[in-house]
């Protein structure tokens, strides 16, 4: 099928393997991100909390810096244990929420717009294929500002501490993973159910603000009415917390004199799982090569 | 023996609680086989399940050999499909756009990159490659469908009535690059049209469909070779010498009023052979028609008949 001999030929050439042809959609849609000025501008101003943590760690490390300012060497200022991991975490994964905002809801709407699913299924290529390509998209974009800078910031830490500091706090790195992960996924299956869903960018975006700030005041008002706590598992960035918090170790700190911990943390796992299994019900639901007229 | 295109086993698919295709049974052998019938006879549905998008609910259809439900994957990865409704990602260029449907068929990048251009400009969208396809007017819409279904080089090209909403002259384009396709290559084509024009120029076989079942198979290479045969004559000074010469050769005749003359010739005689005996004995042939069973009447016959409601031939 040369240009010039404008003639159709059969392509004989080699093909990838089967298995990470779902990374083309990642590709394509990374490449589509990073041309919007928005969006880096987003993803930068995601990063910039962890730049001032590395800030921190390197002043909390540095005796001769914390003269200079003048700052008491006793002073129990520039700590650097599970508490400030805590702080961190919860300060990226809201900046994930941010960028799983504008990210999510176009990943998916843009295919079904315009009737691209079935170009997509008509090739050696799955549903499930096609949802771990989009859900890669949010997977390493929420990874970049979560996990990995915290586990930089802990490396960074763990270079400049002395007195076999990461021995003594190399558990954190569970939690670190463990509660980004369950928290990306969480994000990215609802956003990508949503993008199925809902065409509009606008309206996706609300959507998912709402399943987070509605059931959560919703849960309140059950718990008023029943008298009782079960309402909070609908108070999803707070089992979060609850997750996190116990994960590094602070059940017994802040999150306990706010009365929160009352939740069992598998109750809320299972919380953050179930709202995972209902966006892959409805992505099961919407990501059709074609629509069936019931009647 | 070859493998037969297209293989029906008693398909029955429902969808929604209905039963759309009612057993269909049949076999199909050419390499470009036509799917016919009136809006909502199946063809898309058959075109669906043949996919592997839907799953029968009794018996099985093959394409090359490879069965559609339980070899989807496999038989997918030999498939280029049009799709009938719009599908296409709107604000990529035409050529990113089909770059990116051949790197997920498994084209590395630079040659799904190379071949979409190659595609792109084969189908005579060269100038707008560069342009987003939402901004394409539908005909050229249509061919950016047919540059993704092509550009990785399939061996089964299935294309869903490939030229709605295009004007003649973009028509006619179309099925010339549909019949160079075909006839450049050892690619396999299913045609689905209500235009029975678009399939008799480019089919060997058609496959019509009424109310989700079979009302029809016909080979229309055979069909043409049959057509060729048979002649119909009006003659001046014919007489019984006449139509006994042709019987001599192997032909057989019907003789009418007013001279005319119906002759089914065999293989083996060819035309100058009836004028050479129409000479020989004065007769003059006033005029000589071949019998044009045109696929229109196929597909009449086909609607008209009766006794076709368990699908089968």
């Amino acid at each position: 099928m040369a240009v010039y001999k404008r003639r159709y030929n059969p392509y004989t050439g080699s093909l990838t393997p089967q298995w990470s042809r779902f990374f083309v959609l990642t590709r394509f849609a990374f490449a589509d991100l990073f041309k919007s000025r928005f969006f880096v501008l987003l993803f930068i101003l995601c990063i910039i909390p962890c730049l001032f943590a590395a800030g921190y760690i390197f002043v909390a490390n540095n005796k001769t810096l914390q003269l200079l300012m003048q700052l008491r060497s006793d002073m129990d200022l520039f700590k650097v244990e599970s508490q400030y991991f805590v702080v961190i975490m919860m300060v990226q994964t809201q900046a994930a929420f941010l960028l799983n905002c504008w990210v999510g809801p176009v990943l998916i709407a843009g295919d079904l717009t315009n009737g691209a699913l079935p170009l997509f299924l008509s090739r050696p290529f799955t549903r499930a294929d096609y949802v771990l390509g989009k859900l890669a998209v949010l997977g390493l974009l929420l990874s970049a500002v979560t996990w990995v800078p915290c586990l930089l910031l802990f490396g960074l830490q763990s270079g400049l501490a002395r007195n076999g500091w990461i021995w003594s706090h190399l558990w954190m790195v569970v939690p670190i993973v463990l509660c980004s992960a369950i928290w990306i996924l969480t994000l990215s299956l609802l956003s990508l159910a949503v993008s199925a869903w809902v065409k509009l960018r606008i309206v996706a975006t609300g959507i998912i603000f709402i399943t987070f700030f509605i059931p959560a005041g919703l849960g309140e008002m059950f718990n008023a009415i029943m008298s009782t706590i079960w309402g909070r598992l609908l108070n999803f960035s707070y089992m979060l917390q609850l997750i996190v918090s116990h994960g590094f170790r602070e059940e017994s700190g802040r999150l306990a004199r706010r009365g929160w911990d009352e939740i069992p943390i598998p109750a809320a796992w299972g919380s953050l799982i179930c709202l995972c299994l209902l966006a892959l019900v409805i992505l099961n639901a919407r990501l059709r090569a074609r629509e069936t007229v019931r009647g | 023996m070859t493998t037969p295109t297209i293989e029906l086993n008693g398909l029955e698919v429902q969808l929604g609680g209905r039963t759309i295709l009612h057993g269909l049974t049949g076999v199909l052998k050419s390499r470009a086989i036509g799917l016919l019938g009136p809006n909502g006879a199946g063809k898309s549905t058959l075109i669906n399940t043949l996919l592997g998008f839907h799953t029968p609910s009794k018996g099985s259809a093959r394409v090359l050999g490879l069965d559609s439900h339980s070899n989807g994957k496999a038989l997918r990865s030999l498939v280029g499909y049009m799709p009938e409704n719009d599908a296409f990602i709107s604000k990529m260029s035409g050529v990113r756009f089909v770059r990116y449907m051949a790197e997920i068929s498994g084209l590395p990048s630079e040659q799904a990159m190379e071949r979409a251009h190659e595609a792109f400009v084969y189908v005579g969208l060269g100038e707008a490659r560069y342009r987003p396809v939402g901004t394409y007017s539908l005909g050229m819409k249509q061919l950016a469908k047919l540059a993704q279904a092509i550009a990785h080089g399939p061996k089964v090209l299935i294309l869903d009535e490939p030229t709605n909403g295009m004007d003649p002259p973009a028509r006619k384009r179309l099925i010339e690059l549909i019949r160079e396709i075909r006839e450049a290559s050892d690619i396999c084509l299913l045609l689905s049209s209500h235009l029975l024009r678009d399939v008799e120029e480019t089919c060997d076989e058609v496959l019509i469909l009424r109310n989700g079942q079979i009302a029809s198979i016909c080979n229309l290479v055979e069909e043409r070779r049959a057509n060729r045969k048979f002649l119909e004559l009006e003659t001046i000074g014919a007489e019984a010498t006449f139509t006994t010469a042709l019987e001599s050769l192997g032909c057989e005749c019907a003789v009418f009023t007013s001279g005319r003359i119906k002759v089914v010739m065999p293989d083996s005689v060819e035309i100058r052979e009836v004028f050479k005996v129409a000479a020989d004995r004065g007769v003059q042939i006033r005029r000589m028609n071949h019998r044009r069973d045109s696929l229109e009447d196929i597909f009449l016959n086909a609607m008209e008949q009766s006794g076709v409601a368990d699908g089968r031939l």
